[in-house]
Formats: C-alpha cells, structure tokens, sequence
C-alpha cells in the first residue's frame, strides 16, 4: 500500500467483521460467491452521504466492542444496526455521518436494535480488488474475516472540517417483521398446504445463520425430491428433504440442488440481515410481476 | 428443445427445461447463453448456468419484459461443443480417498474396478458451482451411482474426488462435503491469482487417469505441463 494514504488500526476488532462492498457479481461464471454487504440498503445508504461510488469498501460490524484509531483525518459514516458510539470516549449522539481528526478513537458500543453495523468512510478502504470487488471471501482474498491489530488503509482528506449535513438513521423499517418474497422457480411444486403454512405464521432464525445462509428453527415436512443442479441467489429459499429452510445469503454458493421455493425481495434481504437469532419473521407472498 | 420462460422477480428469470442434462440440453443453453449476450448486453447483468436452467438477471423489469415478449419466437441451433479434453491425475488410495474402502464395499466392486469405471468415461463440464472452481460433470457410470452420505464430512481435503448421487466431482479447496472420497489429484483447481481463476471451461471435457501414492507425494509444478496441455 502506498505510503500517502491515511492508516486506521484496529485495535480491538469484534469476531465475523469483515470488509465488504456491493459483492462480485462476474464471479458466478467461476463458482464464486457473490458476497458483498448482507443488508446493502443500510450500506448504500451510508456511501451516498459519504458521495461514494457504489462499490465503495466498508466495514461489516456483526458484535459490538470495535475500537478504531484514525491516524489521519476522515469522514465516516455509519449506519445499519444503532449502537451506541463514543469518540475518544464522548458520547455522539448521533453518530450517521461524522468528521474525524488525526488520533481520534472511535468505539462502537452495543447494538441496541439490529444485527449488522456499516462504517464507510470517504473514498472507501483501500484493498486490492478482484474481479471488481474488495469484499472479503475466504477462497478470495485469503480472509473472511479482520483482525485485532491490523491496519485498513484510506485515501487521507483535508483536516478536519465542520460538518453542516446532519442526516438522521432511521431503523424502524427492519423492525417490521414482513419479508416479502416472490415465488421461487420451484414453488408450485409445494401442496396448497405447505404453501399456507409457509406463509401464515412466524418463523424464527436459528443459531444456523451466517453470511452463506440463514436456517430457520421451523420444519416443512415434503417429500420432494432433490433436483438437477441449478442456479441460487442471495435470497432464494430452498427446502431440504429434511424439511430444513434455508434462507441463502451474501457467501452462499452460486447453484444448489434443493428446491427453490422463495425469492425474497432485495429489501427484505437487507432487513433479514438487520434480524438476530430468536427474531421471527413472517414470509409475505409478492406476485410475480 | 424450446425452452419456456419463468418470471421470478422483477430482476430475476430463467429459462426452463424439463429434459435430463445432455450434451444436446448444454448445446442448446449455449446457444441461448451467446444471444442473450449478444443481443441484450447492455441490460442483462449476468447469466448463471445450471443443468436444466439458465438464470438470467436483469438491469430492471422493462429490459427483462423486453426478452420475455421476444423469447417465444426464438429459434436457435445448437452450439457446437468444444473437442478440449483435460487430463486431470488422481490417486485411488485409502490414504487419498477417505471413503475409498466404505465405497467399494457398499457398490460391491474391487478397487481395480472402481478405477476403471472411474477412468473411462469422459465427462463433460456444465458450469461451475457449490464452491470457487467445483465443476458440475455429468457422464458418471450408473454402476458408481451412490446416494450421498447421511452425515457429511466436516472437511473435504482440497483435491478430492468424490462421487454423490449420479455426479462426480473435485473439491477444489478444503471444505464440509456430503460425497464420497475415492481418490485426490495434485493439481490446482482454483487459483485466484490466476485469470482466469479457473484452466477450464464448461462444454469442455476430462478424464481421469490414475498414477500411484509415489506420484502424488512426488508431484511436482513441471508435472502438470504433461497434463494440462
């Protein structure tokens, strides 16, 4: 990395946060994933106050406890999960789009509603891109995750200056509980009754959640059979033989053979990512259009 | 082989068929593959392949109505299938292929005629899936044909040739699996300081060919010039 750009350590860096932009979407002729931030509405929205481009490197919080030291002066943005947020050690209280000074410290406290915290900063963190993205993908980048210690590099601005923007993150929309979804390229192979049950009551995220996929605590008894190997997305829901539901997500692979029985909505992937083990959801039918 | 066309999101289509994978269904894709990049390459994002689907997504509903209003009165050849075949080494040994013995046993066979069925078909590539550089084959031998394994391995060394349901396969870097391991090549199969990450291309074809333990532990980078040439 060139010496003339703005360093920030990570001096305490939560399990699972990893860096991720809008994901690779040429990767899928090889087999790889798509990746990029799992709930890309909270993400694009903190870039656009930043004027970033749309692939813009941000950091992806899943636990409170980060600690970042700047050593040059930045913007940033946050948004996502709300949190509480100190700069070297005052209270913000409201922490969307702030300008940061050489040597300050900024800690982000626990997630008071969410599950997924963004920080962007002006120009994005620079990382080798590949295949068009700067998101973290094991196979990809060597990675899935960052470290306590390391150092993420950032193109430097001019010292601090004053802020006049003062944009207020709202997180009302992913409390609902609605995940819209069309009907998957499989659906009607369900029963009228498998069908209503899907969508009439609440289901729960299991501790089986990461950034492949999400795997709810309810069962669909079916007895469908395996399929031809075909493309999935972030968002298609497949249904074992088991009777497992499996919400795919960002890292999850480019085809599967289960059934294929939902796609969900671009919003309601990023409000499912904004939903933490135990919440319920509720699938709500859209038509196909 | 006409296929039909399902809408799934505003974004998000594909085009359908109900035939079993052929060479004939991967010629035909291919022909759909080529004129949806040709024709629609401004507003197509991307096309991913699967055995019976070709999933297309799309800039925005109005560039996706535009195919879905064109689709029906398509009527195109069959793409020729590249001739390339790639010689992919593989170790059949226990110490190689961890479900080498579980196998034999279950499907009643010797080793000897595992490798042969194993090594003298030629199988075609569909497209690449589940991990970065995992081939989709099909021309497996119904006679190794076996159900995948109820509890899956929690790590799959990088290299292994497995065989689940009717497909075989190479786990291109360590991972869980559900497939049976019969044997391991030395080779790479994804490397993302490669471009591309991958050395084949789906309508291509390879084979197995066996070499023994010596080999592999002996295995050198020269080697693979004898193979994937």
């Amino acid at each position: 990395m060139s010496t003339n750009l703005g360093k920030a350590q990570l001096l305490r860096c939560p399990q699972g946060t990893s860096l991720q932009d809008a994901g690779r979407a040429l990767g899928s002729n090889y087999g790889i994933p798509r990746s990029g931030a799992m709930d890309l509405h909270s993400y694009h929205w903190a870039n656009h106050l930043l004027k970033n481009t749309s692939q813009a490197v941000a950091l992806e919080l899943v636990q409170p406890g980060l600690k970042i030291k700047f050593e040059a002066p930045c913007r940033i943005a946050l948004a996502g999960a709300a949190s509480s947020v100190t700069v070297n050690q005052v209270v913000i209280s409201n922490p969307s789009l702030l300008a940061l000074d050489a040597g300050d410290l900024l800690e982000i406290g626990a997630f008071l509603t969410g599950a997924r915290l963004y920080l962007c900063i002006e120009g994005g963190f620079q990382v080798e891109k590949y295949l068009g993205s700067g998101s973290d993908f094991v196979a990809i980048t060597g990675t899935a995750t960052r470290t306590t210690g390391e150092y993420l590099h950032y193109l430097p601005i001019q010292p601090k200056s004053v802020l006049q923007a003062k944009p207020k993150w709202a997180t009302d929309w992913f409390e609902l509980e609605a995940i819209h979804a069309y009907p998957g390229p499989d659906w009607a192979l369900l029963s009228a009754h498998q069908q209503r049950i899907l969508l009439d009551q609440p289901v729960h995220l299991s501790k089986l959640s990461n950034r492949m996929g999400i795997q709810l605590e309810e069962l669909l008894t079916n007895e469908l059979e395996d399929l031809p190997t075909n493309p999935v997305f972030p968002g298609t829901v497949q249904l074992t033989p088991g009777g497992k539901i499996i919400i795919l997500m960002r890292d999850a692979g480019v085809t599967g053979g289960y059934p294929r029985i939902l796609q969900l909505s671009e919003d309601a992937q990023s409000r499912l990512a904004q939903k933490k083990v135990g919440d319920s959801i509720r699938f709500q039918l859209l038509p196909t259009p | 082989m006409k296929p039909s066309y399902q809408l799934i999101s505003p974004t998000l289509g594909e085009l359908v068929w109900n035939e079993e994978p052929s060479d004939e269904l991967l010629s035909i894709q291919f022909a759909y593959l080529t004129f949806v990049q040709t024709n629609f390459s401004t507003t197509i994002l991307e096309v991913r392949q699967g055995f019976t689907r070709l999933s297309l997504v799309w800039k925005n509903l109005a560039s996706q109505q535009e195919f879905v209003k064109l689709v029906d009165t398509l009527d195109l050849r069959p793409e020729p299938l590249p001739e390339k075949v790639w010689q992919v080494p593989v170790c059949y040994q226990p110490e190689y292929g961890q479900d080498l013995d579980d196998f034999v046993k279950s499907k009643n066979l010797s080793v000897a005629e595992v490798i042969q069925l194993h090594t003298q078909a030629l199988y075609r590539i569909h497209f690449f899936g589940f991990l970065p550089g995992f081939f989709y084959l099909n021309g497996l031998s119904p006679k190794l044909h076996l159900p995948r394994k109820s509890v899956p391995s929690l790590a799959v060394p990088s290299g292994s040739v497995a065989i689940g349901g009717k497909q075989t396969g190479i786990y291109p870097m360590q991972s869980p699996g559900g497939w049976h391991s019969i044997g391991r090549s030395p080779l790479p199969f994804f490397d993302p300081n490669q471009t591309p990450p991958v050395w084949a291309k789906p309508g291509e074809q390879i084979q197995f060919v066996s070499i023994t333990a010596s080999q592999f532990e002996n295995w050198e980078d020269e080697d693979r010039k004898n193979f994937l040439k």
